[in-house]
């Protein structure tokens, strides 16, 4: 007892150092100190803060589903095969009709509930390990899409592209809309059962299952919000691109960079412990990156680099802060 | 507290698996507020008669009724819903979320469909005081003392209002003090008329706080009956099979060797005044509190977590240790106090598992199954151990505590080191295999090794040592010959500085 009390105070402490505002600290000080050392102070100006916010919606609404996905102790690598999947099919039902947007768009998200429903059944119920289950989905998606599609396929009535080009004011609807989608699932993770059992089935299966939660109806609950984030996801994409086509996922490493973010962000992998403003600030650090090399007119290689250094400090951090920790 | 109707009876339950009669024709009952305890070896049917009360497994044959009316569990659900609580030896709490989410996992409140937080608070703390605990329910479960988060198991079962717990070696894992406190509080829940299947190993306790006891063998019932009644040399008769006279293996007559470890001022992050010795043929007993560093000690010896500064000796030469591979080269072999953590590779078979140390310090060059590590001369050393498994190539997983803490010493029989150091040798081990074990230390103390137990067991420090050292706050504070009373060691490891009751807080 006495050594767990002597222990408290500087477990305390390295606990208070809370992942999103550190890391939303980082962000703004790399971003500014660039902006004003390379005299492009106009990036400062409300405009090109815009700018970088707007850079973390594809990553940033993806991220989302991918949070809910590891607390619940899965992992999602299907989410860039159906990114793709999403464009391609929204561009393609629209074909430039305006009156098919609301039936595409209907289409995309039953889909992709279709495929995290899949996902979380594979896992829960033929119990098969979340990656490979994840992989095979995502395979077979990408093979279907590049069987039927080789190029941009359709696409999106200018009505459509105001998703992606228009705004109230000064603020865009997809940033708009990425804050309260993460405002929602922040929501969803602390007020309801649901959040609860998310956390319980990721913390320890076993002791849930014991506690009379029904574990396969959480696991496939969390894969349908991943999927319906990644439809989401690719929605955008279409309207941002005017069209879909089968490489749009993939070419923005949306799976892999969609777990770095999490990561980053104080979502354990293994599950049970994590949040959603930490998965946006983990974003905001890699928007902030890509906004910062620009300024710098350096190549986009060295930000590979830069990414891959931070997601390694990241997590041996976490690793450290929670050392000496109790269970 | 015994009355007449009862809250929960199993009759004539029949459970058969493939090859194996696991139950034949038990019965057991329990009346409400009644502490009924269930004994028996590992494999004598406990743990298939609470699985089959819990809804994991469903009966061949016989009957379930709570309060005299007939039920069938489909599911663990269906139990937990009927009001029946299993508190597992391994706890199941989320780390990571706070003690009120725990306590109502999976029976969260909520308010239109939005989950009642401060009713949450309100609840816990409420059913955490029922206990005697001042716990906050906004505290992390994981941030909580051993003893702590078993009271939280306990809220949990509240939680879902169990009218029947059970407790599976609840006092497993505690000290001393905080076991005294968990009877406390049993007596405190049957006095609410909670009816507690209390499963234990441990005579004294089973003594304090069971009105009533069966004892399980083979599948069978041995032997019901109340307690006050039955003496306990007829208890652990059936129970053992044997007198209790025969459990410790007698004390070594031969004189003791040389000097085989011997620890000067050692020091750590954990340890402070470490000094002492231990020779060839002696087993020491390092008895101490839950936190008095007598697993730390253990930690250090073996290289995982080393002293920082002071002198050890293996064997008479000064050996510095900086990790385990450097005190297993050194001559020090350990058999750690979490077999299933740090003890076995729980997927490999037996024979992988006794010979994994040799293959860790072989030759990249020799064969894999070049002597000592040959198949034969490792299933010599499983024989010799009485390792009991269906095949050497079983995996380990499937054996019992004892004869998996058997493979782990069959490992160092290989190695043949100076010193063993034994953490908590026969935690979670039943009777029989706890016997079979002090025989085989005794054995290898004969045999010239210098043997280190460390254990929270005060009889068996007591039963088994030739010497005891005894700890407190990170430091070795004194030393009784074998044989002391637990009054003596107690009066040690407790000392002055002992609080007034604020366990809790």
């Amino acid at each position: 007892m006495s050594d767990a009390q002597a222990l408290a105070p500087a477990t305390a402490w390295r606990r208070s150092l809370s992942a999103p505002p550190l890391l939303l600290v980082g962000s703004v000080v790399l971003y500014v100190g660039v902006a004003v050392w390379t005299g492009q102070t106009k990036m400062l100006e409300p405009s090109g803060v815009v700018g970088l916010l707007q850079r973390m919606v594809a990553l940033g609404i993806v991220a989302l589903g991918q949070t809910f996905a590891i607390i619940a102790g899965s992992i999602d690598l299907s989410v860039a095969n159906m990114i793709s999947v999403a464009a391609v099919l929204a561009s393609y039902i629209m074909q430039g009709r305006a009156e098919m947007m609301v039936a595409a768009v209907l289409i995309v998200l039953a889909v992709s509930a279709l495929v995290g429903a899949i996902n979380g059944a594979i896992i829960s119920r033929l119990r098969v390990n979340p990656f490979i289950a994840t992989l095979g989905v995502g395979l077979i998606l990408q093979g279907l899409l590049s069987a039927s599609f080789t190029n941009f396929a359709g696409s999106v009535p200018p009505e459509f592209q105001l998703v992606a080009y228009s705004a109230f004011g000064v603020v865009p609807y997809s940033v708009a809309a990425l804050f309260v989608l993460a405002a929602i699932a922040s929501f969803i993770l602390w007020a309801t059962r649901f959040g609860a059992h998310l956390y319980a089935v990721g913390g320890n299966a076993e002791g849930a299952r014991l506690a009379g939660i029904r574990t396969d109806v959480v696991t496939i609950g969390a894969h349908v919000v991943c999927s319906v984030g990644a439809g989401l996801t690719g929605l955008y994409l279409a309207s941002r691109l005017r069209s879909g086509a089968p490489w749009v996922g993939r070419d923005g490493v949306y799976d892999l960079e969609s777990i770095a973010v999490v990561v980053i962000g104080g979502t354990l992998l293994a599950g049970g412990r994590g949040g959603v403003w930490g998965t946006l600030a983990g974003v905001l650090l890699f928007a902030t990156l890509d906004a910062t090399f620009n300024m710098l007119g350096v190549s986009a290689y060295p930000k590979l680099v830069l990414r891959g250094a931070i997601v390694i400090l990241a997590v041996a951090a976490y690793t450290f802060r929670s050392r000496g920790h109790v269970g | 507290m015994v009355e007449q109707a009862s809250a929960l009876e199993m009759l004539n339950i029949v459970k058969t698996f493939p090859g194996v009669q696991a139950l034949d024709d038990v019965s057991f009952d329990c009346a409400p507020g009644e502490v009924h305890a269930l004994c028996g070896e590992n494999g004598a049917g406990k743990s298939t008669l609470i699985k089959i009360l819990g809804g994991v497994y469903r009966p061949d044959g016989g009957t379930i009724r709570l309060d005299g009316r007939e039920v069938a569990f489909s599911h663990p659900v269906a139990a937990r819903r009927a009001g029946i609580s299993i508190i597992h030896q391994e706890l199941s709490l989320l780390p990571h979320r706070s003690v009120a989410e725990n306590i109502f996992l999976g029976v969260e409140p909520t308010r239109c469909g939005i989950l009642d937080r401060r009713k949450m608070r309100v609840e816990a703390s409420r059913l955490l005081r029922r206990l005697g605990s001042s716990v906050a329910p906004d505290s992390l479960a994981g941030d909580l003392h051993i003893a702590q988060q078993q009271i939280v198991e306990i809220a949990k079962a509240l939680a879902i209002h169990a009218r029947i717990l059970v407790m599976d070696e609840p006092t497993a894992a505690l000290d001393r003090d905080d076991a005294a406190r968990l009877l406390d509080l049993v007596r405190r829940l049957s006095a609410e008329r909670v009816s507690i299947v209390y499963i234990s190993h441990r005579m004294p306790e089973i003594q304090a706080v069971a009105d009533r006891v069966t004892v399980l063998k083979d599948g069978r019932t041995v032997l019901t009956a109340s307690l006050a009644e039955t003496p306990t040399s007829r208890l652990v008769r059936a129970m053992v099979g044997r007198d209790l006279s025969d459990f410790y293996p007698p004390r070594s007559t031969q004189p003791l060797g040389p000097q085989a470890l011997a620890v000067r001022d050692g020091r750590n992050r954990r340890l402070r005044n470490i000094s002492f010795e231990v020779r060839a043929g002696e087993i020491v007993g390092v008895a101490g509190l839950e936190g008095s560093g007598k697993s730390a000690l253990a930690q250090a010896l073996c290289g995982d977590e080393p002293f920082e500064s002071g002198v050890m000796e293996i064997a008479g030469r000064v050996r510095m240790l900086r990790s385990s591979r450097a005190a297993i080269e050194a001559g020090i072999g350990r058999l750690s106090d979490d077999r299933k953590r740090e003890g076995l590779l729980m997927q490999q078979s037996v024979r992988d598992n006794a010979t994994l140390t040799e293959r860790a310090f072989a030759s990249p060059l020799r064969s894999p199954t070049s002597e000592p590590m040959s198949p034969q001369s490792t299933d010599e050393r499983l024989a010799q151990l009485d390792v009991r498994a269906a095949s050497f190539d079983q995996e380990v997983q499937f054996l019992s505590g004892g004869n998996q803490q058997k493979v782990i010493i069959a490992r160092w029989l290989a190695r043949d080191p100076e010193v063993l150091i034994f953490s908590e040798p026969t935690r979670g081990v039943d009777v029989a295999a706890k016997a079979a074990i002090y025989r085989i230390m005794r054995a290898l103390a004969k045999n010239g090794r210098a043997i280190l137990m460390i254990s929270s067991d005060l009889p068996e420090i007591i039963g088994v040592s030739d010497r005891i050292l005894v700890m407190r706050e990170g430091a070795l504070v004194g030393e009784l010959p074998g044989g002391a009373t637990e009054e003596e060691v107690m009066a040690i490891a407790v000392a002055h500085e002992r609080e007034p009751q604020d366990f809790a807080s």
